[in-house]
C-alpha cells in the first residue's frame, strides 16, 4: 500500500489564457501535515479545488490512498476518507450546531458527533441556529462538519482567515492535536505564517502555478527563492 | 476550545420523538374538529366557501412547503393543481378510467412530472427560478386554453361524477358539508405529514442542501435527488387540492393552470409564514375570513390583498405564525 495518502500528478488548470496550476505534482504521506503557501494567484485554492473534486475542466490526476479518484464526486470522495474546508466560512446558517453536525455524520455512516462538538468547543452551542453564533464560533463548526466521520484526508483552505491571531492560534493548537491523534492527513492552504510553521511538518511553495519549492519549515525558511518570491526577508 | 466547559449534549432522539407525538396529537384533536364545523350552523353558502378556502389552503401548503423545504419561490404550482384536476376530469368525462383509478392517476402524474421537472429545475435559484416555474405553468395554461378537443379549450368542461366512488355515493362529495370535513381532514393529514417530513432525515438533508447546496455537496450528500423529492411531494398536495376542487365543482376549467393562482397562493404563505409548515394554511383561512368580512368591497379584493400583503410584510416578515412563535418564545424566556 502506498504511503501516499493523498497525491496528485501533473495537475493543471487554465482559465482562458492564464494557466493557474502547471503540472503541479503533490504528494502528502498519511498522518503528515503539508502547509501549502505562496504569494496570491500562485494556484492553492485552484489546487484544493482539484484534489478535492471542485474544479471541472483540468488534467492529471488524484489519488487517495493509492486509489483513482480524478473523475469522482466530491461525494464519491468523501465517502471514501476525503474532506474539505473553504475559504469563506461555508456552514448551514439556518439549521442549529448539532443538527448540521448530525446530517454530517449520516452521509459517512452514522459517525459520532459528540466528540467533535466537545473537540471544537461546539458542545453549548448546540441548539443555536449557526447563523446566530460568532464568526470565530462559525469558523471552527467549519472544520468540525470536514472532521466529522473522521476523513483520512482533510484540506484546509485558510481555515484561519479572519480569525484574531490569538484565536488563530488556538484553533491550529486544536487542529495539531485532533489531526495527530486521528491520524489524519492534512493538507493546508493559509497566509498566516505562524499557523503554518506551528503545525505543519512540511511545506509546499507555489509561485504562479507551479512548485516552486518543498521541504521542512526549516528548509523553506531558508530557501532563497522562496523569500524572494513570497517570504520575504521578515521571515 | 477547552471541551471540559462546554458542558453536556443534551438527548436528542428523545426529543424528537417527543416533538414527533405532539405534533401527532394535535393533529388527531384537528381531524376530530373538523368533523364539527358542518354542526356548527354554518350557512350552506359559507361551507361552500370554506370549502373552497380548505382547497387554496392545501395549494398554499404545497408552494410553501417547496420554499420551505428548497428554499424557491414557485409561481407555476397551479400547474400541478390544474394536472390534477385535469387529469381526474377527463379520465372520468370521457370514461377513460372508474375513479378510483383516475384519482390515483390524477396524483401520480403530477407527481412524477414535478420530480423529474424537479431534478433540472431545483438548481435553477432566485428570480430565474420564479420565471422559469411561471413559464412551465403558463405553458399548461395555454394548452388547456386553446386545446378544445382536450377539455373544451377556454370554455371550460363539465362533468357528472359516476355513482359511486370507493363504495360511497359519489354525489355527496358535492355537498358542501361532507366536502368541508373530507378537505379538513385532507389538509390535516397533510400538514402533519409534511411536519414529520421536515423532521425526517431526507427533510433535514434537503433543508440541509437549501441552506448551503456546495456544502451539503461536500459532506457527502447528492443534491439533485433530496430537491426534486420536495418537488414531487408539492406537486402531490397542490394535484389533492385540484381534484378535490374538480371533484367537488364537477369542472374543470384552463384557470386551474393560472399562474395567478400561484400567485395568491405564495401570498397566502407570505401572510402565514412560509417558514412553517403550518403557516400557509392559516394565510388562507384568514385571507379567506377577510374575503367573507370585506365581501361588500369584492370589486376591489386584489387591492385589499396587496394592502395586507404590504402590511404583513412590514410588520411580520415571517407571517402570523411566525409572529406568534416569536411572542411565545419571548414568553417563555421571561
Amino acid at each position: 500500500m502506498t504511503e501516499l495518502a493523498i497525491e496528485g500528478v501533473r495537475l493543471s488548470r487554465r482559465f482562458g489564457g492564464f494557466t493557474a496550476l502547471d503540472a503541479v505534482d503533490i504528494g502528502v504521506k498519511r498522518g503528515e501535515i503539508r502547509g501549502l503557501i505562496g504569494p496570491n494567484g500562485a494556484g492553492k485554492s485552484t489546487l484544493i479545488d482539484v484534489l478535492s473534486g471542485r474544479a471541472v475542466n483540468w488534467d492529471g490526476s488524484v489519488r487517495l490512498n493509492g486509489e483513482d479518484v480524478s473523475r469522482l464526486t466530491p461525494q464519491e470522495r468523501r465517502k471514501r476518507g476525503m474532506a474539505r474546508s473553504f475559504q469563506r466560512t461555508n456552514i448551514f446558517p439556518d439549521l442549529t450546531v448539532e443538527q448540521q453536525l448530525r446530517i454530517a455524520s449520516w452521509a459517512v455512516e452514522e459517525a459520532e458527533i459528540d466528540e467533535v462538538m466537545s473537540e471544537f468547543g461546539l458542545v453549548a452551542l448546540a441548539g443555536v441556529p449557526a447563523g446566530e453564533i460568532s464568526y470565530g464560533d462559525q469558523r471552527r463548526l467549519d472544520l468540525a462538519l470536514a472532521l466529522v466521520g473522521r476523513p483520512s484526508v482533510l484540506l484546509l483552505d485558510e481555515p484561519a482567515a479572519g480569525l484574531t491571531m490569538e484565536e488563530s492560534l488556538g484553533l491550529a493548537r486544536t487542529l495539531r492535536d485532533l489531526v495527530t491523534r486521528w491520524n489524519v492527513t492534512v493538507l493546508l492552504v493559509e497566509h498566516d505564517m505562524q499557523v503554518v510553521f506551528s503545525i505543519c511538518d512540511r511545506i509546499s511553495v507555489l509561485h504562479l502555478g507551479r512548485s516552486l519549492s518543498e521541504g521542512t519549515c526549516a528548509e523553506v525558511r531558508a530557501n532563497p527563492t522562496v523569500i524572494a518570491a513570497y517570504l520575504g526577508t521578515e521571515a | 476550545m477547552n471541551p471540559t466547559a462546554q458542558g453536556t449534549l443534551a438527548p436528542s432522539r428523545p426529543r424528537t420523538a417527543n416533538k414527533a407525538l405532539v405534533v401527532l396529537l394535535i393533529g388527531a384533536a384537528a381531524l376530530v374538529a373538523g368533523f364539527v364545523l358542518p354542526w356548527i350552523g354554518f350557512a350552506k353558502i359559507t361551507l361552500s366557501l370554506l370549502a373552497q378556502a380548505l382547497f387554496d389552503a392545501l395549494l398554499a401548503t404545497s408552494v410553501g412547503f417547496l420554499f420551505l423545504q428548497n428554499g424557491r419561490v414557485s409561481f407555476g404550482q397551479a400547474a400541478f393543481f390544474g394536472l390534477g384536476g385535469y387529469a381526474f376530469g377527463i379520465l372520468v368525462a370521457r370514461n377513460l378510467a372508474g375513479p378510483e383509478l383516475a384519482l390515483l392517476l390524477a396524483l401520480a402524474i403530477p407527481t412524477l412530472a414535478a420530480f423529474l421537472l424537479g431534478l433540472v429545475v431545483a438548481r435553477v435559484t432566485g428570480v430565474a427560478h420564479a420565471m422559469l416555474t411561471l413559464a412551465v405553468g403558463q405553458a399548461f395554461y395555454e394548452v388547456a386554453f386553446r386545446w378544445r378537443e382536450l377539455a373544451m379549450g377556454d370554455d371550460g368542461m363539465s362533468f357528472t361524477l359516476p355513482s359511486k366512488f370507493f363504495g360511497f355515493s359519489a354525489s355527496r362529495l358535492q355537498d358542501p358539508g361532507v366536502m368541508v370535513v373530507l378537505a379538513w381532514s385532507i389538509l390535516v393529514l397533510v400538514l402533519v405529514s409534511l411536519t414529520l417530513f421536515t423532521r425526517s432525515r431526507t427533510g433535514q438533508i434537503a433543508a440541509a442542501i437549501r441552506d448551503n447546496e456546495e456544502r451539503a455537496r461536500f459532506i457527502g450528500y447528492s443534491t439533485t435527488v433530496p430537491p426534486a423529492l420536495v418537488y414531487a411531494i408539492a406537486a402531490f398536495v397542490a394535484a389533492i387540492a385540484g381534484v378535490l376542487q374538480a371533484v367537488y365543482n364537477g369542472y374543470i376549467a384552463p384557470q386551474m393552470f393560472h399562474w395567478s393562482l400561484s400567485g395568491f397562493a405564495l401570498i397566502m404563505s407570505i401572510i402565514g409564514g412560509a417558514k412553517f409548515v403550518i403557516g400557509p394554511a392559516v394565510g388562507a383561512v384568514v385571507l379567506f375570513y377577510i374575503k367573507d368580512v370585506a365581501g361588500q368591497f369584492a370589486e376591489y379584493w386584489p387591492a385589499i390583498v396587496g394592502g395586507i400583503l404590504v402590511v404583513v410584510t412590514l410588520t411580520m416578515p415571517q407571517g402570523i405564525i411566525g409572529l406568534a412563535v416569536k411572542q411565545w418564545r419571548r414568553r417563555q424566556r421571561r
